[in-house]
């Protein structure tokens, strides 16, 4: 598995379409708390985070019980973690519960990736 | 040689490429093209501290807030430039208070073009940005275009630019290329 982590609007997406001769079919966008684990990539998992935030479940659980069917994947999450502290609960408990989850994924990945200027820098 | 400098607030990004600029020079002309347009006495005094850190340098300043490109035409365009920041320079080609700080998507497109060919055509230019982009936000449609913009513009010059370098508590991260320092 690889983790392609890196703030907004970094080019990740860009990076891993060329990097891994990725098809837009191949890739799945997070928007709510369902995922496709089928795709070969997922992407913004940080917006995977906030939907399960939001329904009071842990994102990480989610990755752990399907750990098998991850091994291959290219995950990509955004990294929030850098600013002040945020004013709403519910914005400090995502950050909070994707921290969680991009530690976890680092810890089970190959390779872990960050993108800083649309550049790759390799972090493991 | 172009250089592309980016990080946090404070920490070091403005005097690695001052020094950068004067070794780039090699005792020739250097210019620092501000670009901050002040409206307030904070304005002012951060304007201030920045030329008394470049005090003794040997920097000759040209003012240039907006159209990065015309201030080429009062300088030799074969020397050396340091352009600090691209973030203010945005921030002025964006929102003008002529134009009542309604956003100017156009000329932000324009800023980013220029930049790059800034980039191509001078003999040497050292670019200060600002990294912005790994807070825990969910901004105003505004905001997160004015990211979206910067990180382009950022994008594009880290792909123009011969070396990339991300500064942290004041040490140099090397994305691309090499300092030659």
């Amino acid at each position: 598995m690889i983790l392609i982590i890196g703030g907004a609007y970094q080019g990740k997406l860009e990076y891993a379409k060329a990097a891994f001769s990725l098809k837009d079919s191949d890739i799945f966008t997070c928007t709510g708390k369902e995922v496709d684990l089928s795709r070969k990539c997922v992407y913004a998992l940080e917006e995977f985070c906030f939907a399960c935030v939001q329904a009071g479940e842990e994102p990480a659980d989610f990755f752990r019980k399907h750990r098998q069917e991850i091994q291959n994947s290219i995950l990509i999450c955004q990294d929030i973690f850098c600013g002040v502290v945020p004013m709403g609960a519910d914005v400090r408990e995502w950050r909070q519960a994707t921290g969680r989850l991009c530690q976890y994924l680092a810890s089970e990945a190959d390779q872990v990736i960050r993108i800083f200027c649309g550049l790759e820098q390799k972090l493991k | 040689m172009t250089f592309f400098i980016s990080g946090g607030a404070k920490n070091g990004k403005s005097t690695l490429a001052q020094n950068l600029a004067v070794s780039l020079a090699k005792g020739k002309t250097h210019y620092y093209v501000a670009t901050m347009i002040p409206v307030d006495d904070e304005d002012r005094l951060r304007i201030q501290r920045h030329i008394e850190d470049r005090e003794g340098l040997g920097f000759t300043t040209l003012e240039c807030g907006r159209n990065i490109l015309s201030c080429l035409e009062h300088a030799e365009p074969k020397a050396t430039f340091l352009l600090d920041s691209v973030t203010a320079l945005l921030m002025n080609e964006l929102f003008r208070e002529d134009q009542g700080y309604q956003m100017d998507l156009e000329a932000a497109r324009r800023c980013g073009e220029d930049l790059e060919t800034f980039a191509k055509t001078v003999g040497n230019a050292v670019f200060v940005s600002d990294y912005i982009a790994s807070d825990a936000g969910r901004y105003d449609e505004t905001t997160e275009q004015y990211r979206k913009i910067l990180a382009d513009i950022d994008r594009r010059l880290a792909r123009a630019c011969d070396t990339v370098v991300e500064v942290s508590a004041g040490q140099y991260i090397i994305h691309k290329g090499a300092l030659p320092l």
